[in-house]
């Protein structure tokens, strides 16, 4: 990965500085979800760009090791290799972002993935995933041993009551701990969008997040009941713009939950081109959180090889 | 499955590139063209005519490629479709409000069917125009002609209403005039520009489709400004509106000066726009909508970029970061490519950085550019060239952003960007333009009045408010014709005064003095003027006789006190006016005896026309908090607000008829809705006026706001036309009075409500002053509206 973002002070007075307009914001969404979507060799292009920005997920209660297995692979080889030969692009790496599981099952995915050569990143959710209401000692616990298992990239979550408070200096001095906490492995901060309240409060998370030395900022858990949606990251992705022309540090994004289809995953990347420009374009700066999506991808990628329409059972299995 | 270039999925993966701009089918739209050979005829009477003989015009594409021709319409043509429109009248007007309203109705679905091939035509022709925006007029406007009866009672449609606008106008802009000139039961002829004759002329077809009455929609087409002045000089016209650019609208006013008909303007086209960016602003959206706005495809204003300096900084670096992504624009031609390059040059030369999203290329493409650093004096503000250039200055305070802002000949629009709530409020209040977008890019709706405050319009469209230009009190007369004459609009008003030999009764006879600034004094010149009874008989006195000079005092007087007096609570202006209206009624004997002593009248009669006219003023101060402005009911989410504003300082030269009575009724028209006024009394019978101005030194209105100048009409008229300062004249008079202000007033250009007293057989033309019909009609006559748009959720 590209340098890290190491961080600021605290400042306040940016944070307080902060003015969005909704209204503005909607309109701006609005235009970009209207622009033309590419086509033809640029649509499978744009799509397997999407792959590999891909974190495959999987968070559920009923996660074993055999499933946590089939993921992984499915990680390593996510489009058919005589499909990817067909655009020549069977030998360029096209992998997911990352797969992404809850910290007990971290060691099985490190595992799977070592048996198969690959050293493709184990992202952990942590931090009393999704609600984040359990004590800062065994979430920073929590963290510190999926590091141990083997996961490089940590998912944490802000405390929403601190940012819903405004208690900026205590949330940001928390995230700081996690920071030191994950050690080498990259921090992504999910700032739970759907309970933040405003666009305003959203645009102060974010600040606080990076100023505390967050990697990445993503949309949601999946798991409230607002999701990833165009504005929200309009939002976001302008403050990390702004975080960037101030600091110089560039800092990733990545929305989660409800990207579904192949569309959805076009007008994503052409929001980050969009707002950000294409040095966001990349896996180190730019990831979708999902676990259905990728079969839809596959589709489409099909239909562009093969000009047919493949049924769900003709692409290999998750 | 590869496509016809040779960039491999690889290489794209690789730049993340966009694939190239799909081309919009344009099959539909040239279809119908070759339906009609692409040789479009005029539409006269229901129909395409294809008269032989004329002269062609091309029309082309973006690219230049020819899209198709259009007739060059002959007197003969002209004649013809002008018997068609007053049938088209006859049977148009003969219908229900319910059955026009239907009509419209129908062409929106039938839209619904066909506004593909609509939209591609003005694609192709360059006069892009969203079929949603169409649609979304006709509902609007069979809404109006539905609700004519009940909304605007007491009002009836004009007769056959003429349509211009320009070579570079949009297709919207004239929908938005031949729509309400429609569905207030007019007949239409239109005279499109270059890009909107052939979508005129295929919804002219679609309108008859609908079920629209033959010749209710002529279009004819021509070669430029011309043909619409010969049009206007058919003698069925009754009104004549236009949109477009500026230089046209001269055009087309001095054309048809003397015609004896009523010509608006909507310069829409051109005008210098401010979009002013506040320290309290999203300043991320701001810059995002600001670039969508000012380099659009096709430019309709000029966009001036006023910036707090606080906060510079930090929009450069957006405007650095977003720009960098926006492509080049092409121009039409080199000659333009010239213009941009020169601008650019001296705006360099004067010290103002460049941000332009790439380097600039050697074809007829240029980047957008935005002129850091610019002053309000440079010459890329004062006279914007074409082409994507965006001017940026800076501010300091929020009353230097709305100076700023105001500082030109142009009040079209404006866009603020803060997210402060009473500075938004307070600014939209001081913008003297006619649109104010707060937090977002221009938006239309035909909800919204637009109406171009100063220079940028002499009428107001869309809203209900716009559709009073195409009506007229259905107690008024219609207004009669005249023919232009040879005029020489140098010598006019420029006689010598005339002489005063002194003889025996000099000295016993009293000398009048008029009211300038608040005092009542001689003129400036120091000669006076004989005054007569009516009907002839012995001198009864000397008035002053006033000129340019008088003027001048006065509107400079005028102008220092009426933004406070328009800034005056309503009901504070309402006492102002009942305390005038006391005034008179403490007046009575002498305000009676004066009018029997002038016109003659019987003592009875005298009587009641100063009672009609305490009444008259009573009226007016009642109307001051009771009649204003309201919310809009816009589409999107948001807050829509109609205001309606004073024009400023009203020039009004003074009807012969009802002397007190129509100078009251004028006069306080014009203060109920926050006007200064200078008002020139009838030359022949100045007494009634005169005595008002013993009333007006013992009141307490501020001095200055109302000016009482007597002396020779056409020199007063004239000193009237050509001061700057007045937004408006108000004019009984002859004919070539009428014809010099219509030619007169274009540069800045006046709102004129002219009155020919005489016909063409020198008949003497009155009208009721009585009626309390003339109440409505003068408020609308001494407004100007302004529209706010807030986009909320």
């Amino acid at each position: 990965m590209s340098a890290r973002n190491p961080g600021t002070q605290l400042d306040l007075e940016w944070v307080s500085k902060v003015k969005v307009n909704t209204q503005a914001v909607l309109r701006r969404a609005q235009y970009i979800q209207g622009l033309k979507l590419p086509k033809k060799q640029w649509q499978a292009a744009w799509l397997l760009k999407a792959i590999t920005c891909i974190d495959l997920t999987t968070l559920a209660g009923d996660d074993t090791p055999s499933n946590v297995h089939r993921l992984c692979m499915k990680a390593i080889q996510p489009v058919q290799y005589e499909h990817l030969k067909k655009m020549d692009m069977h030998d360029k790496g096209v992998t997911t972002g990352a797969v992404c599981v809850y910290p007990s099952r971290v060691a099985d995915a490190v595992k799977s993935l070592k048996a198969a050569n690959s050293n493709l990143p184990v992202a952990s959710v942590a931090t009393g995933f999704p609600a984040g209401q359990t004590p800062l000692e065994t979430r920073l616990t929590e963290v510190r041993m999926a590091v141990a298992d083997g996961a490089t990239e940590i998912d944490i979550v802000i405390n929403r009551t601190l940012a819903l408070t405004g208690q900026w200096e205590a949330m940001y001095d928390e995230i700081c701990q996690f920071r030191e906490a994950c050690g080498d492995a990259h921090m992504k901060t999910i700032l739970a969008i759907g309970e933040l309240g405003t666009f305003a409060n959203v645009y102060k998370a974010s600040l606080v997040a990076m100023m505390a030395g967050s990697d990445f900022i993503k949309t949601s858990t999946g798991k409230e009941s607002v999701n990833a949606t165009y504005p929200v990251a309009i939002v976001m992705v302008r403050a990390i713009r702004d975080y960037f022309l101030r600091t110089g540090h560039k800092v990733g994004f990545k929305p989660a939950g409800g990207i579904r289809t192949a569309k959805e995953s076009l007008v994503w990347l052409l929001l980050i081109k969009e707002e950000l420009g294409n040095d966001w374009l990349t896996p180190h700066l730019f990831r979708l959180g999902a676990s259905s999506l990728l079969a839809d991808i596959e589709r489409q990628i099909y239909h562009h090889v093969t000009g047919q329409y493949a049924a769900y059972h003709e692409l290999p299995m998750a | 499955m590869a496509g016809t270039t040779t960039k491999t999925v690889h290489d794209i993966f690789q730049s993340m590139e966009y694939g190239p701009a799909a081309t919009s089918s344009t099959a539909t739209a040239r279809a119908w063209l070759d339906s009609h050979s692409c040789s479009l005829g005029l539409f006269i009477a229901g129909q395409f005519v294809r008269p032989l003989d004329r002269q062609t015009r091309s029309v082309v594409d973006s690219k230049g490629a020819l899209v198709c021709s259009t007739v060059c319409a002959l007197q003969a043509d002209i004649l013809q479709c002008a018997s068609s429109a007053v049938k088209g009248f006859e049977a148009w007007s003969g219908l229900s409000c319910y059955q026009r309203s239907k009509v419209l109705l129908r062409l929106a679905s039938t839209l619904g069917q066909h506004g593909q091939s609509v939209a591609e035509l003005c694609d192709l022709c360059g006069a892009s125009c969203s079929s949603s925006s169409l649609v979304r007029l006709l509902q609007y406007y069979s809404g109006s002609a539905q609700l004519r009866d009940a909304l605007v009672a007491n009002w009836t449609p004009l007769g056959v209403v003429l349509v211009v606008v320009s070579d570079d106008c949009t297709f919207h802009s004239l929908m938005l005039k031949v729509l309400p000139a429609l569905a207030m039961g007019n007949s239409v002829m239109v005279v499109p520009g270059q890009s909107t004759a052939p979508p005129a002329l295929l919804l002219a077809q679609l309108f008859m489709a609908a079920g629209l009455p033959a010749g209710a929609l002529n279009v004819l087409t021509g070669g430029d400004m011309s043909l619409a002045a010969d049009v206007a000089q058919n003698s069925s016209i009754a009104y004549v509106t236009y949109s477009g650019n500026k230089q046209d609208a001269v055009k087309l006013c001095k054309a048809t000066a003397g015609m004896g008909v009523p010509v608006s303007v909507s310069p829409n086209i051109g005008a210098t726009c401010p979009i002013i960016i506040f320290e309290s602003a999203d300043i991320n959206s701001a810059v995002d909508d600001v670039l969508e706005t000012a380099f659009k495809k096709k430019k309709e204003a000029h966009w001036v970029l006023c910036v707090q300096e606080s906060v510079l900084d930090s929009v450069m670096a957006r405007l650095r970061l977003r720009m960098a992504g926006l492509k080049c624009v092409s121009l039409p031609d080199d000659g333009v490519r010239v213009l941009v390059e020169t601008a650019v040059q001296d705006a360099q030369n004067k010290g103002a950085t460049l941000v332009q999203s790439c380097a600039v290329p050697s074809s007829t493409q240029y980047p957008p550019t935005v002129l850091c650093g610019a002053a309000p004096s440079s010459p890329c503000v004062v006279m914007p060239s074409p082409g994507p250039l965006l001017p940026l200055v800076t501010f300091r305070s929020n009353t230097e952003a709305v100076t700023l802002g105001n500082h030109s000949p142009h009040g079209q629009a404006a866009c603020i960007w803060t997210e402060d709530l009473t500075l938004a409020l307070e600014t939209y209040k001081s913008l003297s333009v006619g649109s104010v977008w707060v937090n977002s890019h221009p938006l239309s709706d035909p909800c919204l009045p637009v109406s171009g405050h100063k220079d940028s319009g002499t009428c107001t469209d869309g809203g209900q408010e716009g559709l009073y230009q195409f009506l007229r009190p259905s107690s008024s007369s219609v207004l009669p014709r005249a023919s232009p004459v040879a005029l020489d609009y140098a010598k006019f008003g420029t006689d010598p005064p005339p002489v005063i030999i002194p003889d025996q009764t000099a000295g016993t006879l009293k000398s009048y003095t008029h009211f300038v600034a608040g005092k009542a004094c001689k003129s400036e010149s120091g000669a006076s003027v004989v005054v007569r009874p009516q009907g002839g008989g012995d001198v009864l006195g000397y008035c002053p006789d006033g000129g340019q000079k008088d003027v001048r005092n006065a509107v400079e007087a005028a102008i220092k006190v009426q933004p406070g007096w328009m800034k005056k609570s309503p009901p504070a202006r309402a006492q102002h006016i009942l305390s005038l209206a006391k005034g008179l009624e403490g007046k009575r004997q002498v305000l009676a005896a004066t009018i029997c002593g002038q016109t003659g009248l019987p003592m009875e009669e005298a009587h009641m026309e100063v009672e009609l006219s305490i009444a008259r003023l009573s009226d007016w101060a009642a109307y001051c908090d009771k009649v204003h402005g309201g919310t809009l009911p816009v589409p999107q989410a948001g807050t829509g607000l109609s205001i309606p504003e004073a024009l400023g300082v009203v020039g009004v030269v003074l009807p012969d008829e009802h002397l007190l009575l129509s100078t009251v009724t004028l006069l306080g028209a014009a203060l109920a809705s926050g006007n200064a006024v200078v008002m020139v009394p009838s030359p022949e019978y100045p007494l009634p006026a005169l005595a008002i101005i013993q009333v007006l030194l013992s009141s307490d209105l501020p001095a200055g706001l109302v000016n009482i100048i007597t002396g020779r009409r056409d020199q007063l008229t004239k000193a009237l036309a050509n001061h700057s300062v007045i937004k408006a004249i108000w004019y009984w008079g002859n004919s070539e009075g009428c014809q010099y202000l219509q030619h007169t007033c274009t540069s800045p250009l006046k709102t004129l409500r002219l009155f020919c007293q005489t016909d063409k057989d020198g008949n003497h033309r009155g009208r009721d002053w009585t009626r309390p019909s003339v109440l409505e009609e003068f408020w609308r006559n001494a407004v100007q509206w302004k529209s706010v748009w807030i986009p909320t959720a």
